[in-house]
């Protein structure tokens, strides 16, 4: 078990080396930074003191180290286009970009766990069938086309929430947090639903889906010959087994809804990283957009590993396979 | 005396398109306290849909259509869903087919005895501890402290099948329905297996309802006989007489297509040609005269019903035996 944590430890921290080493080569491959950074007239000296002060003049592995090194101290280098921080830029936006992720995530959960449920359970009920029906439109239709929808209704027509932005903020120990506020909780609702709709109807789907086979497996029918009752069958007998499948599927969606949320921060305005990363593409920011890559790279990896190492403790099968 | 479970003209059928097809028809029988009764044919006779329908544990789109089932002074087919849970594990035990697949995957051994027990003794988590090593213990396990907390894939297949046998019998029922409990195991499991169930048996004092296809198993087991093609009861007899003189041309020749050594000791099957009709595809009359050797125009346009014959039933225009039956019985 714990050989086997490590070994998956050490597997994720190669992958994030190879995702570094990849989003390295991008910034000092693609786009030239001293002719981003000076104005055209600069003179020899200017060029080489900004050239000394990057590094370019030291051998690759020397700056693809130097880079690594900086990583986790945060020292990400600066940006080609604001020549800011990189660290910051990021560190200004990745609150916003969790909140929203967070609240999105606890809008499908909230929603699709009793919804798969029921669906799942009596799949022929009326209510479970118009469930799926309005389900078919959350995995059809685009992000962007949803919030341009529900700001149509729900800004233009009704005006209940705002278009664009966060909202009022609070800085609570370097967190700048809009849960905080009425404004803050307004504008987060139409983004946060936007983003979840998708991974709302698909965990409803999966747990019906699932439900629905297991509910129909002998194990099932012979607990059921047992005396066992319907809630515990379900609850316990069934869900049990249904777990593994959907948690693996959520983490990853938990992945989707960090990394991109580029389309529905744009359609919102949502000063979150996906923006920054837009704005990034926008003037050619190589540095931004490779760090980003690292950071979605890094999101992946980390969730997927917590999900694989809490394996073993939903599903006895998997406990001794490692050991 | 009146018999522990007691079974009247029980139907089910498939429901499908709401045109329902009958898959079991006019199945009566009954079962006295610690008999045991063996209900055999081939796949797809009905034997365990007839079973499963017992304590309704039919999923659509098989429903029970029509039937009197009484245990002791109860009907159970007048229970509500509530009431049925009550009688399912607790009175009415039932032994699923394939230990593969019957145990829960992700929860121990003893949680699933655990929670079957609580559905229908109030007893104490103590108690239930105690209960369960002993009946993991009765059923021939050993370490019972290993295999309670054990989950079902640390198990054998024929480990499994005891695992299997205690969850149904550890609320004490009266009655047990085992459901072809050896098919799927090796062939010598299969002969622990029916040790154990016939010393449960003993022990208990359970009536049991033995499903199955092998008449082997029949022999070692039973009491008496309901013999069951295309969905209906065709003979029934004391165990010893059903082998002995079988009375319907079907029942011998199942009888015949047992493998047993003629008088050269080589092996003999005698297959019985043909198939049996499939659900909604019965023939007129006797569902059997297609194949029977017997056959005549009587056979082809009505069908027999079960009739009294020396203290056997049997559904045949033509019975098979009628003197050496007498003979059994003097």
């Amino acid at each position: 078990m714990i050989l086997h944590a490590v070994e998956r430890i050490l597997q994720t921290l190669l992958v994030i080396l190879i995702i570094s080493f990849i989003a390295f080569m991008l910034i000092d491959t693609l786009g030239d930074p001293l002719g981003l950074l000076l104005p055209p007239d600069a003179s020899l000296a200017e060029r080489q003191a900004l050239t000394e002060r990057l590094g370019l003049d030291r051998p690759l592995l020397a700056r693809f180290a130097e880079f690594l090194a900086g990583l986790p101290r945060g020292d990400l280098g600066i940006s080609y286009r604001t020549q800011e921080e990189v660290s910051g830029m990021i560190a200004a936006r990745l609150p916003a970009t969790i909140e929203l992720a967070a609240v999105a995530l606890l809008i499908s959960l909230v929603v699709a766990i009793p919804a798969g449920i029921y669906t799942g359970v009596f799949p022929r009920s009326r209510f479970a069938r118009a469930i799926m029906f309005v389900s078919i439109a959350g995995v059809t239709l685009p992000n962007f086309v949803v919030g341009i929808l529900l700001i149509a209704i729900f800004s233009v027509q009704l005006g209940w929430f705002p278009s664009f932005g966060r909202g009022a903020t609070i800085v609570l120990g370097g967190w700048e947090t809009g849960l905080l506020t009425r404004s803050g909780w307004h504008a987060i609702i139409l983004p946060a639903l936007t983003l979840s709709l998708f991974q709302m109807t698909f965990i409803i789907r999966l747990l019906r889906t699932q439900l629905m086979e297991i509910g129909r497996s002998e194990h099932i029918r012979f607990a059921r010959a047992r005396g066992l009752g319907e809630a515990r069958l379900w609850f316990v007998y069934a869900l049990r087994n249904a777990l593994l499948p959907t948690i693996t599927m959520l983490a990853l969606q938990l992945g989707n809804i960090i990394a991109f949320s580029v389309v529905t921060e744009s359609v919102f305005a949502w000063p979150g990283i996906g923006t920054l990363f837009l704005q990034s593409v926008q003037a050619a920011d190589i540095r931004v957009i490779a760090i980003y890559l690292i950071f979605v790279g890094i999101v992946y990896m980390v969730i997927n590993l917590l999900v694989e190492l809490l394996y073993p403790l939903i599903d006895p099968r998997l406990r001794q396979r490692h050991a | 005396m009146t018999p522990l479970l007691s079974v009247r003209g029980l139907e089910v059928a498939l429901i499908r398109d709401s045109q329902p097809v009958p898959v079991v028809a006019n199945v009566s029988f009954d079962v006295a306290a610690g008999e045991v009764l063996g209900i055999v044919g081939e796949s797809g006779a009905g034997k365990s849909v007839a079973g499963a329908a017992l304590i309704d544990l039919l999923s659509p789109p098989l429903r029970r259509t029509a039937g009197e089932i009484s245990l002791g002074a109860d009907r159970l087919d007048r229970m509500t869903p509530r009431q049925l849970r009550r009688v399912r594990g607790g009175r009415v035990g039932f032994i699923f087919q394939d230990p593969m697949t019957s145990l829960n995957p992700v929860l121990t051994i003893g949680r699933q005895m655990a929670d079957t027990m609580r559905a229908h003794l109030r007893l104490s988590r103590a108690e239930i501890r105690r209960r369960s090593l002993d009946w993991i213990e009765r059923v021939g396990l050993p370490d019972p402290p290993r295999v309670l907390d054990a989950a079902p894939h640390e198990l054998s297949g024929g480990q499994r099948q005891r695992v299997v046998i205690a969850l149904a019998l550890c609320a004490e029922p009266e009655l047990v329905i085992a459901d072809e409990p050896t098919t799927a195991l090796d062939v010598s499991v299969q002969a622990q297996i029916l040790t154990l169930l016939r010393r449960l048996h003993h022990e208990t004092g359970s009536a049991m309802i033995l499903i199955t296809h092998d008449l082997g198993v029949v022999a070692k087991m039973c009491d008496r006989v309901a013999v069951m093609y295309a969905g209906r009861i065709v003979e029934t007899a004391p165990t010893d007489r059903l082998f002995h003189a079988p009375r319907h041309h079907y029942t011998r020749g199942l009888l015949a297509a047992t493998p047993a050594p003629d008088a050269a000791g080589r092996m003999q099957v005698a297959a019985i040609p043909g198939q049996m009709p499939g659900v909604g595809d019965l023939p007129t009359g006797c569902a059997f005269h297609p194949r029977c050797p017997r056959a005549d125009a009587l056979c082809r346009e009505i069908r027999p019903e079960l009739t009294p014959m020396q203290g056997a039933l049997a559904a045949c225009h033509h019975p098979l035996n009628a003197a050496r039956a007498a003979e059994v019985t003097a």
